[in-house]
């Protein structure tokens, strides 16, 4: 598709939804909306996209003996179980209760699990750090033993210090760091959207 | 092709059990500190609770000012991952708004919390105490789903008094008193201060997230974006222990202060340990070729 039919649906698009924003009007309004319709349907397609070229991906792994076939059969078989649970005829979707026993008897456990383990690996990667880059690893492996430090849970006035120090790293150098992020982020998108918006990008016609 | 691998001796086993033994120990002793503090927030001069209230005030004072009949939306969009954190906050949440008379509708914009809100509705079925949310399932569309759901929310096939009393106030989110946002996914309670705050501004928010996203979230709930936050589970306990002293239910399984403590110790030691061990093959080092550290 030529790049300026491209911008031309971006600037459409992008004009209606900032304007609806703005201005009280019902014509605009259903403009607006029409458009997010279509936003909620493109995602919707993005998602089973995702997932049809996921199965094939794996099941041409299969066939052809590349890759981790163990992997490929676990994970095939795990979306089959979801998928018969949930399209079965009778079933009610996601409040099924073969859905929920898989959630809760297999997803939950298996998810925080592997979330649990990140304490394992994020220490063994704090000992290979400090073998490869010792200042960097130096510097995180300080600041998180004093965030550790001002976490433990210890009751009384020593207690409440550690409390009152947690916050403060919390909410002053740590929120800092992130609203300095977001602000980042909004600028450099904004400045992007505004190249598109305005054609300022080099024509690949 | 076939391979021959030399037998393992014992010797290699039993150093291999050696390097092992600590993540053991430790192991064991978190499953025995957690048998031993099951249940309670505090034990011994330990206290998981946050002794600062301000946030739990913050978030008992919007729940408590909701009106007679009041209809609290609970957007479910927590991460598998880190749900447990932040699941003892949630039920005591459920709770305390059913205590306060609340009309609950449940509803997620990811397929994880989607997950997450249908075993927490099952398990308020099979409890019985109180009447399980409405639900309004799962909206496609993450971003786009939610603006969407300013203008209709509601199913076309949801039934019930809940679901009608949203229809008559226009089917939409505006049609609550409150948000109850469960954060941890893409979906966290800053893109409904972005996507949904923005457009209907006079709508409390209140947040439960775990820690991770406290960062993100306290400026909206310092430019009072958010009616409330529960960013750490520190406040999440608090918050429980608040809700629970003046109700006969239990808040269920909590946290214990004593394997956080054993968790949080080994991990500060593992790092000490890994520091010390770099000084001392650098100053090895530096003492074999002569120089000073």
């Amino acid at each position: 598709m030529r790049r300026s039919i491209l911008t031309g649906i971006v600037l459409a698009t992008g004009l209606v939804v900032l304007l609806d924003l703005m201005v009280v009007n019902p014509s605009l309004d259903d403009a607006a909306q029409a458009v997010n319709e279509v936003l909620v349907l493109l995602a919707a397609a993005a998602a089973v996209g995702g997932g049809a070229t996921l199965v094939a991906f794996h099941a041409r792994n299969l066939a052809s003996g590349d890759g981790d076939s163990t992997g490929s059969i676990v994970l095939l078989v795990g979306m089959a179980a979801i998928l018969v649970a949930g399209l079965r005829p009778g079933s009610s979707g996601s409040s099924d209760p073969a859905v929920l026993w898989l959630v809760a008897a297999l997803l939950a456990p298996i998810a925080a699990s592997v979330f649990a383990l990140l304490f394992v690996f994020l220490l063994g990667a704090f000992r290979r750090g400090f073998a490869l880059r010792v200042r960097e690893t130096s510097l995180m492996a300080g600041a998180a033993a004093l965030v550790l430090v001002t976490l433990l849970p210890i009751g009384g006035q020593a207690g409440e210090w550690l409390t009152t120090g947690a916050g403060w790293l919390r909410d002053v150098p740590l929120a800092g760091v992130f609203r300095g992020l977001l602000i980042g982020i909004g600028i450099l998108v904004a400045v992007s959207a505004a190249r598109s918006l305005l054609a300022l990008d080099g024509d690949d016609d | 092709m076939t391979t021959s691998q030399p037998p393992v001796t014992t010797e290699e086993r039993l150093a291999g059990l050696r390097r092992a033994a600590p993540v053991l120990l430790l192991l064991l002793a978190l499953v025995v500190a957690s048998l031993l503090s099951a249940g309670t927030a505090s034990t011994a001069g330990l206290r998981l609770a946050s002794p600062d209230r301000s946030r739990v005030d913050q978030v008992r004072q919007a729940i408590g000012n909701l009106p007679d009949n009041a209809l609290v939306l609970i957007a479910c969009d927590a991460d598998l991952g880190t749900y447990p954190e932040i699941r003892a906050a949630t039920r005591v949440a459920i709770d305390d708004l059913a205590a306060h008379g609340a009309r609950l509708a449940i509803v997620s914009f990811t397929p994880e919390g989607r997950a997450i809100a249908a075993a927490e509705r099952d398990r308020i079925s099979r409890g019985g105490r109180i009447e399980p949310p409405a639900d309004l399932g799962y909206v496609a569309g993450a971003e786009a789903g939610l603006v969407r759901s300013i203008a209709s929310i509601v199913p076309a096939g949801a039934e019930g008094a809940v679901a009608e009393a949203i229809r008559e106030r226009g089917g939409g989110i505006g049609a609550f008193d409150m948000v109850v946002i469960v954060s941890g996914s893409d979906i966290s309670a800053r893109s409904w201060v972005e996507q949904v705050g923005s457009r209907l501004p006079d709508l409390p928010l209140i947040g439960i997230a775990p820690t991770f996203l406290d960062p993100e979230l306290e400026p909206y709930l310092r430019s009072g974006q958010l009616a409330g936050l529960l960013g750490t589970l520190r406040d999440g306990i608090a918050y429980t222990e608040a809700v629970s002293a003046g109700s006969a239910t239990s808040p269920g399984p909590t946290p214990g202060p004593l394997p956080m403590l054993i968790g949080m110790l080994a991990a500060i030691g593992a790092l000490a340990e890994a520091a010390f061990r770099r000084l001392v093959r650098r100053r090895g080092r530096h003492l074999r070729s002569g120089r000073a550290p």
